[in-house]
């Protein structure tokens, strides 16, 4: 009974989270355009209902209805196989967030608002992040296409090379709450009116900017998109690709951001902490979703500012100033914490009106 | 639940091992290795030790595999050709040799059903990630630190060899796919030989190396 409950909520918790995420990343796609429009001075997509609010649904119809043309001396198998591989591996981080507290449900009684929660979370992330490399990469080599092989090529060394900046300059967190699970780290995060406690200002500033950084590499976004620099390689690794083929590889580009800005909030900004979540558990999905809306923002808004690196740029600042800055913060964070400072702050700062404190 | 578990990924770990050598294609055979990674991986997991299931994902189908993808792709290599067996006589030692590994394999199953031995944890936590680092940092920081030592070794000899090799200037940094050359550019005559990528910071920097002279380049005062 207790095992088919858990099962129970386990499908229901899976069902929810993937129509919740899919949902927003759909809106952000709208949202976007139309932040990239304002940015430029212009409208962005208004005429599918209300200010443009059906448009994600137009634009998936689109994609079911368009020709879907497979280039002839492609690697049939590999080629088909490379979105699959993409949006699988972008999907499945999802399940260890932690999207909320443990609240109270009707018939089901105290239930924490995380799918899986085990031991070795954060690591899960980064071992299932490292395999969406592939996606990208077969991809360029299945296209039979030079603009995709170059690429794919680019977005393997590419994430190669952040991937390192990116799981070194999360040790600064992990050497902070002691554990790997990302429901406690959330936990311990608590503090006086759910905010004093986040790792962000107080202990780890550092570690969050080189993680913002690395992960925005690592989800090709401006300014490092150089795998499908649109003015060099025609669309990149994608360039072969239509209709629900690119929509996939489309799809993966944005949970990826989605999932990244995910752990972002769940690491140093205290994921569903905020003010008076100890008596309103519910409030702490919605602090946890803004958090991930102000991620969100963050990227278009970069989109729309920033231009883009050239390629030894960013492989000059990913090995030279961000992996090393990366060491800098581990040994700093392990020097602080053997000394006894963040203890020191923790008591100063996390007074006990913290959430189930 | 478990048995379940364990036929399906041992057999997809079975199975991709089998496609890895059977493959003539090289980027397949790479596929199917990642596919017994993962296999593997999954089946440390119902063995209770996410940990090692983790780094497997995250060290061996992450990291070293997209290398060994990365090379193939570089270097576009294309199906192998199926030839005629040269040595022979290496069959018979073949089959002798997975004998005894078969062997060996029965032996160690009868061996353990013989002798059942109760763990010294009954509950599992020898698997989760806290106990491997303290075992690392107290009981195993000799073999540990040795073993960090042969890495960096090997680290060294690499760049040594990158240096030293003639191929490069000894000015050159080596990094992979840090600069794509056209194949127009590289199929000169005197470059035919030299592939690697080599980072350069600046288009003309990039000419200088392959011998490439700026036809219309303006004067520069």
């Amino acid at each position: 009974m207790e095992d088919l409950k858990h099962l129970g909520l386990l499908i229901i918790g899976m069902l929810i989270a993937f129509t919740v995420v899919m949902t927003m990343v759909a809106y952000t796609v709208l949202a976007e355009r139309r932040v990239l429009g304002f940015i430029q001075g212009r409208l962005g997509p208004n005429r599918v209902g209300p200010g443009g609010l059906l448009q994600p649904l137009a634009d998936l119809l689109k994609f079911i209805f368009k020709e879907d043309i497979v280039p002839d001396k492609s690697t049939r198998f590999v080629y088909f196989l490379a979105p699959i591989i993409a949006t699988t591996a972008a999907l499945m981080t999802m399940v260890v967030y932690p999207f909320g507290p443990e609240v109270n449900l009707p018939v089901l009684g105290a239930v924490r608002l995380v799918i899986a929660r085990f031991d070795v979370a954060l690591l899960y992330v980064l071992g299932v992040t490292s395999i969406g490399v592939y996606g990208i990469a077969l991809a360029g080599w299945s296209s039979n296409n030079k603009y995709s092989l170059m690429g794919g090529l680019r977005a393997a060394s590419q994430m190669i090379s952040y991937e390192l900046a990116l799981g070194l300059g999360l040790i600064g967190v992990v050497l902070q709450s002691g554990t790997l699970d990302l429901y406690s780290i959330v936990e311990q995060q608590a503090g006086h009116l759910g905010i004093s406690g986040w790792n962000l200002i107080w202990v780890q500033p550092l570690g969050f900017i080189i993680y913002l950084i690395a992960a925005i590499a690592e989800t090709n976004r401006v300014p490092f998109d150089l795998p499908e620099a649109e003015t060099e390689l025609v669309a990149g690794f994608h360039t072969e690709y239509s209709a629900m083929k690119f929509a996939l590889f489309f799809l993966a580009e944005y949970v990826n951001m989605f999932t990244v800005s995910m752990l972002a909030t769940t690491l140093f900004l205290g994921g569903w902490n905020g003010p008076f979540v100890h008596q309103l558990p519910w409030l702490g999905v919605f602090y946890f979703l803004g958090k991930v809306c102000f991620f969100l923002f963050f990227y278009i808004w970069l989109r729309g500012t920033l231009p883009r690196f050239r390629f030894d740029q960013l492989m000059t600042f990913g090995w030279k100033y961000l992996v090393p800055a990366a060491i800098i913060n581990i040994v700093l964070t392990a020097t602080l914490q053997w000394l006894g400072v963040f203890d020191y702050f923790s008591q100063f700062l996390k007074t006990s009106t913290g959430w189930g404190g | 639940m478990l048995a379940l578990l364990f036929i399906l990924f041992a057999g997809l770990a079975i199975g991709c091992a089998v496609s890895m050598v059977v493959q003539r294609n090289p980027l397949y055979s790479a596929i199917s290795l990642i596919g017994v990674f993962i296999a593997l991986a999954c089946l440390y997991v119902t063995l209770a030790a996410p940990f090692i299931a983790a780094v497997q994902v995250i060290v061996y189908a992450g990291a070293i595999m997209v290398l060994v993808v990365f090379v193939i792709m570089l270097l576009n290599v294309e199906d192998e050709e199926r030839r005629p067996l040269r040595l022979r006589s290496l069959i018979p030692i073949a089959v002798m040799l997975a004998a005894a590994l078969f062997a060996e394999a029965v032996f160690i199953i009868f061996f353990v059903q013989a002798n059942p031995k109760t763990p010294a944890h009954t509950v599992s936590d020898i698997g989760m990630t806290s106990s491997i680092g303290g075992g690392l940092f107290t009981t195993y920081l000799l073999p540990f630190e040795i073993t960090s030592i042969l890495l960096l070794m090997a680290i060294v000899g690499a760049i040594t060899l990158a240096r030293t090799g003639g191929l490069l200037s000894p000015r050159a940094v080596v990094v992979p796919g840090a600069q794509v050359f056209a194949r127009e550019m590289l199929d000169r005559e005197k470059y035919i030989d030299d592939l690697t990528p080599v980072t350069t910071h600046s288009t003309e920097e990039a000419e200088k190396l392959l011998g490439l002279e700026h036809k219309d380049q303006s004067p520069k005062t």
